[in-house]
């Protein structure tokens, strides 16, 4: 009798949590349509029939035009610029200061490793002015190179934390080995510590690589120049000239996003994984 | 020939001896060497700029004219924060609302999916992926994309409350006071929830199954099995989740400048939002520095424990 009750109660608790779950997903979902069903009609057809009503004809043209008003192939071209100069330099840099702080003995490396910990919490704003002021006299404001030393600096704690993380689970006899064999350390990094770090690697690159693409407040303050804008820097430029032209705007965010998108469909699961396990340490 | 012997057997264990030092000295400048370029970049572009910014919180200085016109006033830009600028006031009470949310709304949803999803079937790893697929995006375009949803006239948001006749709810969501920031809220939670929710899913990996066997066994109830196994178990996600959520809490800004700009009025206004209007729109570059490290302290304090869990082994 108690057992029958328990299952009616559980399998309508079951239902609540389904319905509970279908109904967020359909919420979270929502602005996905939402922008794919007002960037492929035509501005008169969404504001005389409204957002939710079957485009009566496909508007592709929207997405060449907003490729072309917004300037987007100089965004792209400068937010992929950045990812290929700035992930695997940042990547390199934290895997050099991350192997001696998990595999060296040696004075004040807990006060390093905290030292570099502590950035994690470090609110951009509180580095904005003087970056300006300094990139400026180094010759490099307005220019892509100057987003690259803050990047790179900004990244680094989340980074060295991950790579040193990893480095410690790996066998110490490794590198004895290796050093009985009379490699030198810089051998024994590149050749031994590196080419075992290669799933970490890829996974702190995917973040990095979606981290820098959607980076927007350093951008907005370092460039002001149209050459050296980024996607986030542009996609803002192409709302404020064209805030009341809905179906052209949203062709402009869909393009922006479709590569994050992608990114994030294809490899989540070594986004995800790495997401989690960085933070479990 | 004896002598040249002796010499040579006398020299090697000196010749080894210099051998040795300098390989201790190479052994203990060696991990220097590894951590220079990381740490000389983030001195230089981190934590330079961050002091620097610290000594002008105590001039006046507009940010654009040599650094010789600045003037000293002390605390004064401190005092203007919190006792004369009542915008700066506001955006410290709309933080601390935003914090408030943030620490209970993504965090308590995040929960309730990770246990609802914590099975592998297929379904579940399709509605991970839906709720955290705005995580992804550039907060720019979320910002943008939920302004067109909230859009008076033509909104998703508001087509729907008329369609299911709610009509007197439909308003003018981003230009109402009351309003704007609820709402640019929401777009918070729209896009943060899969966090939590990720972080939490690990956690409950590290819970042993047969503690939820036995207390099934003793007759213990889901509640129960909630309450006693599941969020203890997670304690130390909790930690991590709670103090990201405060960090997060008062660092935002993307979504404000994007969704509101500060206003209507400057009713939205957060305390990164009226640091960036104050240094680079009104050229007030002291007052500014004052207000970033207002955010900067109280984002390091709150990290603490964070970032000491962060160090332990």
């Amino acid at each position: 009798m108690d057992s029958i009750v328990a299952s009616a109660a559980d399998r309508r608790f079951a239902l609540a949590v389904k319905l509970f779950l279908v109904v967020l997903a359909v919420i979270w979902l929502m602005p996905f349509v939402v922008i794919l069903l007002t960037a492929i009609r035509s501005q008169g057809d969404m504001i005389s029939n409204g957002v939710f009503s079957w485009p009566q004809a496909i508007a592709w043209q929207n997405f060449s035009n907003a490729w072309d008003a917004g300037n987007f192939s100089v965004y792209f071209r400068n937010s992929l610029f950045l990812i290929l100069v700035k992930v695997p330099l940042g990547l390199l840099i934290a895997a050099l200061a991350a192997y001696p702080l998990a595999k060296m003995q040696f004075r004040g490396s807990d006060a390093v490793f905290i030292f570099f910990l502590v950035g994690l919490a470090v609110p951009v704003q509180v580095t904005l002015q003087p970056l300006l002021v300094m990139m400026k006299s180094l010759g490099i404001g307005n220019t892509l190179w100057a987003l690259i030393p803050p990047y790179l600096a900004f990244g680094l704690p989340f980074q060295i934390f991950v790579m040193r993380g990893f480095f410690r689970l790996l066998p110490n006899e490794l590198i004895e080995a290796a050093r009985v064999d009379g490699a030198s350390e810089t051998g024994i990094f590149f050749r031994i510590m590196l080419p075992l770090s290669l799933p970490p690697l890829a996974t702190l690159a995917i973040i990095d690589a979606l981290a820098t693409w959607n980076e927007f407040l350093i951008a907005l303050v370092l460039i002001s120049a149209n050459a050296s804008r980024t996607v986030p820097i542009g996609l803002m430029q192409f709302q404020g000239q064209h805030s009341s032209q809905y179906t052209l705007l949203m062709a402009g965010v869909l393009i922006s996003i479709i590569p994050v998108l992608l990114i994030f469909l294809f490899l989540q699961r070594y986004f995800i994984a790495g997401l989690a396990g960085s933070v479990k340490g | 020939m004896t002598l040249a012997d002796s010499r040579a057997t006398r020299a090697r264990p000196r010749a080894s001896a210099a051998r040795q030092r300098r390989q201790r000295v190479l052994a203990a400048v060696r991990p220097w060497l590894f951590l220079a370029p990381a740490l000389s970049l983030y001195l230089v572009f981190l934590v330079l700029p961050m002091l620097f910014t610290l000594y002008m919180s105590f001039f006046s200085w507009d940010g654009l004219s040599p650094l010789s016109e600045r003037v000293f006033v002390g605390l004064g830009n401190y005092v203007r924060a919190f006792a004369e600028d009542d915008v700066s006031r506001r955006a410290f009470v709309n933080n601390l609302y935003w914090t408030a949310g943030a620490v209970i709304i993504p965090t308590v949803i995040g929960l309730l999916l990770a246990v609802a999803l914590n099975s592998l079937t297929a379904v579940n790893r399709l509605l991970r992926t839906i709720y955290y697929a705005p995580a992804v995006l550039p907060l720019v375009a979320v910002g943008l994309i939920w302004g067109w949803m909230y859009n008076p006239n033509f909104g998703a948001v508001n087509l729907f409350l008329r369609w299911v006749g709610l009509d007197g709810l439909a308003g003018g969501w981003l230009s109402s006071h009351t309003m704007a920031l609820p709402a640019t809220f929401f777009t918070y939670v729209w896009s943060h929830v899969g966090f939590p929710m990720i972080l939490y899913l690990a956690g409950l990996q590290s819970i042993p199954r047969e503690l939820y066997e036995a207390a099934r066994i003793d007759g213990a109830s889901r509640w129960h099995c909630f309450r006693h196994i599941t969020l203890p178990g997670l304690m130390e996600t909790h930690v991590i989740v709670l103090s990201l959520a405060v960090i997060n809490g008062f660092k935002v800004f993307d979504l404000i400048y994007t969704m509101t700009y500060g206003g209507p009025g400057r009713s939205t206004h957060v305390l990164g939002t009226w640091m960036y209007f104050q240094t680079f729109q009104y050229y007030e570059a002291g007052y500014g520095a004052a207000l970033a490290w207002i955010i900067a302290a109280i984002v390091l304090v709150v990290a603490v424990p964070y970032i000491r869990r962060m160090s332990r082994d």
